[in-house]
């Protein structure tokens, strides 16, 4: 009997770890392998210590300028994103009309696949006179047409469209947290005469603290791994003022066929996702609040 | 006094909304409704209602028709969307098979390394893509040639020796599916664990007097009874395999076995150059639609999934 249900466990257990092991954990402990080498992906390659890292942490290296526009790209949409959802799953919260038509619309940019949001902004920021932008800016402001994508102006372009595509899914998250405040709590404060600030500031922020934090680090997250509208919006070619770590590891790979490098500037971004989680969770964990 | 400034709160509250909601909703009507469009009265009027609906007749209605065949057609859209189809369902299914077979063995049985391999599946929601995206390449390169040489003797008997039976995990949907499933079980034990614990022991119970083994009650009883969890997980995955672009970026080459997301950059970039903006619209709606439709027929359980993670921590 014991024999059977230890096959059994056996056996539920090995396609899932099969696969997780040889296709994420395998390839996740050969990175570190690979950023150690000086390998051009053919010939042999050779072992050359933590070179790599020196190369990509010097200061003539491009990575430190990737780096910056990962930053940009996580502080000022994930700014933005945040206030914006906050703000308006608080207003959807005090109940207002229409508020699961709200809900359910504002979420729509995030179903659409990040290649689609991005064509529909090229759209938008055209030069032509498709371009919507463009067209308000020449039929309202006689403006002439502005280079919304060229690559200096792109990273603040990309501004509206990260905030566009991510405030319905935070709205969701921190409206669930919110709606689980049970309402005794917000009546027992009134009846202290709280207004509606110190409610918020009282009641609201420290009771969704948690979710608020996982809200913070999945921007963070977002904001480390950048690529895909980068990649299109760029035609596959980023510039020195477009680059993330993500693009810069796959020309690095794919274009210089400098495998160590590119698996360099991958190790490092995994440590900075690792880091500003464990960071994050631990910097912004207050005491848990028993309700 | 203080009835006048909640009013204008109010108003300040919903014309907020109403404009946001239009910044959401508009652009997506406008790549609709420009479909219908031909590129030059795109030029001409790009944001007037196209002549279908102001005027209608059977020569307007050709311009649409003809947008989406050149898309659909010319343009290899179906080949993608089948593409998309065949890698995102067969991943769908040994997802869900497979992470709910490893779910239910954690949740609900004890055995040496339990907790061990259940933080080694957490450990993988902690890998960004990106690092193990350029290993796996080359280790597909070195498990191709590997199964080649292993199935040399079975080629031989199949092609009666007159070459190799190349296997290659490069350009192909299987080697996309299993990148996809691999890496989609993290988040899918994690999940799955959580809800299988909350099944009641009973049913598996009754069904052991009953005299039935392991798997039968696993398969019969306790994956039905997973079902709202499993719905969660499907929705969540799928909506990321769709909309999946980097992994296929770098693993599918060839035009023939491009999913949607790769299918439609390609084609965006030759119609920029080409400046054909009615292909590109009645494209960009393909892709939409999709992923826009499903949201809206399982939109609660979306919500809700994303209200149980929130709730959870």
């Amino acid at each position: 009997m014991k024999q059977r249900q230890r096959f059994f466990i056996f056996t539920m257990l090995s396609p899932a770890l099969l696969l997780y092991g040889l296709f994420v954990l395998l390839p996740a402990v050969n990175a570190f392998r690979y950023s150690l080498l000086r390998w051009d992906g053919l010939g042999k390659p050779v072992f050359i210590g933590i070179q790599n890292f020196v190369k990509v942490f010097s200061s003539a290296s491009d990575f430190g300028v990737a780096l910056k526009h990962n930053i940009f790209l996580t502080v000022v949409p994930g700014v933005f994103t945040l206030s914006i959802s906050l703000y308006f799953a608080y207003i959807i919260h005090q109940k207002v009309k229409g508020a699961r038509l709200f809900r359910i619309a504002f979420f729509f940019p995030n179903v659409i696949s990040s290649v689609a949001v991005t064509l529909l902004w090229i759209l938008i920021y055209s030069t032509t006179d498709v371009g919507l932008l463009n067209h308000i800016r020449k039929i309202w402001f006689h403006l002439p047409a502005y280079a919304y994508t060229q690559s200096a102006n792109l990273l603040w372009a990309l501004v509206p469209m990260t905030v566009w595509t991510a405030v319905g899914f935070y709205m969701v998250l921190f409206l669930a947290a919110m709606e689980n405040i049970p309402e005794s709590l917000y009546e027992a404060a009134r009846l202290d005469g709280a207004g509606p600030a110190r409610l918020f500031q009282n009641i609201t922020i420290p009771l969704m603290w948690d979710v608020l934090t996982t809200g913070i680090i999945f921007l963070v997250v977002a904001g480390l791994k950048a690529f895909d509208a980068i990649w299109i919006m760029e035609n596959g070619r980023p510039t020195s003022f477009t680059h993330t770590l993500s693009t810069l590891m796959y020309s690095k790979v794919f274009e210089e066929y400098d495998i160590g490098r590119g698996t360099a500037i991958a190790v490092v971004l995994f440590f900075l996702v690792l880091g500003t989680t464990l960071i994050f969770r631990r910097l912004l964990q207050r005491e848990r609040l028993e309700y | 006094m203080g009835q006048l400034a909640g009013k204008v709160g109010v108003g300040i509250k919903y014309t907020v909304l109403i404009i946001y909601l239009a910044a959401v909703v508009f652009p997506m009507f406008w790549v609709v409704y420009t479909s219908a469009k031909s590129t030059q009265e795109i030029y001409k009027n790009p944001f007037g209602l196209p002549r279908v609906i102001t005027a209608p007749s059977t020569e307007n209605a050709h311009i649409l028709v003809e947008n989406y065949k050149r898309a659909w057609i010319g343009s290899h859209f179906s080949q993608y969307f089948v593409n998309s189809l065949k890698v995102v369902s067969i991943s769908l299914v040994l997802i869900l098979l497979f992470g709910s077979m490893a779910s239910y063995a954690i949740a609900r049985f004890e055995f040496f390394g339990k907790q061990f391999l259940y933080l080694l599946f957490l450990a993988g929601l902690l890998i960004p893509m990106q690092l193990i995206l350029i290993p796996l390449f080359f280790q597909f390169s070195d498990m191709g040639e590997w199964l080649t040489k292993a199935f040399a003797p079975l080629g031989n008997l199949i092609t009666g020796g007159r070459g190799l039976w190349v296997v290659s995990l490069h350009d192909s949907h299987a080697g996309l599916i299993i990148i996809y499933v691999a890496a989609s079980l993290p988040f899918t034990v994690f999940t799955l664990t959580a809800f299988f614990r909350t099944l009641p022991n009973e049913l598996r119970e009754a069904a052991m007097i009953d005299g039935a083994g392991e798997y039968r009650i696993f398969f019969q009883v306790m994956m039905p009874l997973g079902k709202p969890g499993l719905v969660t997980v499907a929705i969540f995955n799928f909506l990321g395999l769709w909309n999946e672009y980097l992994f296929g970026l770098v693993f599918l080459n060839s035009d023939s076995v491009k999913t949607l997301p790769l299918g439609l950059a390609s084609i965006s970039m030759q119609a920029q150059y080409k400046s054909d903006f009615g292909l590109m619209f009645a494209g960009l709606v393909i892709a939409m639609l999709p992923t826009l439709l499903v949201y809206m027929i399982l939109q609660e359980k979306l919500t809700k999934g994303i209200t149980v993670g929130a709730i959870k921590g």
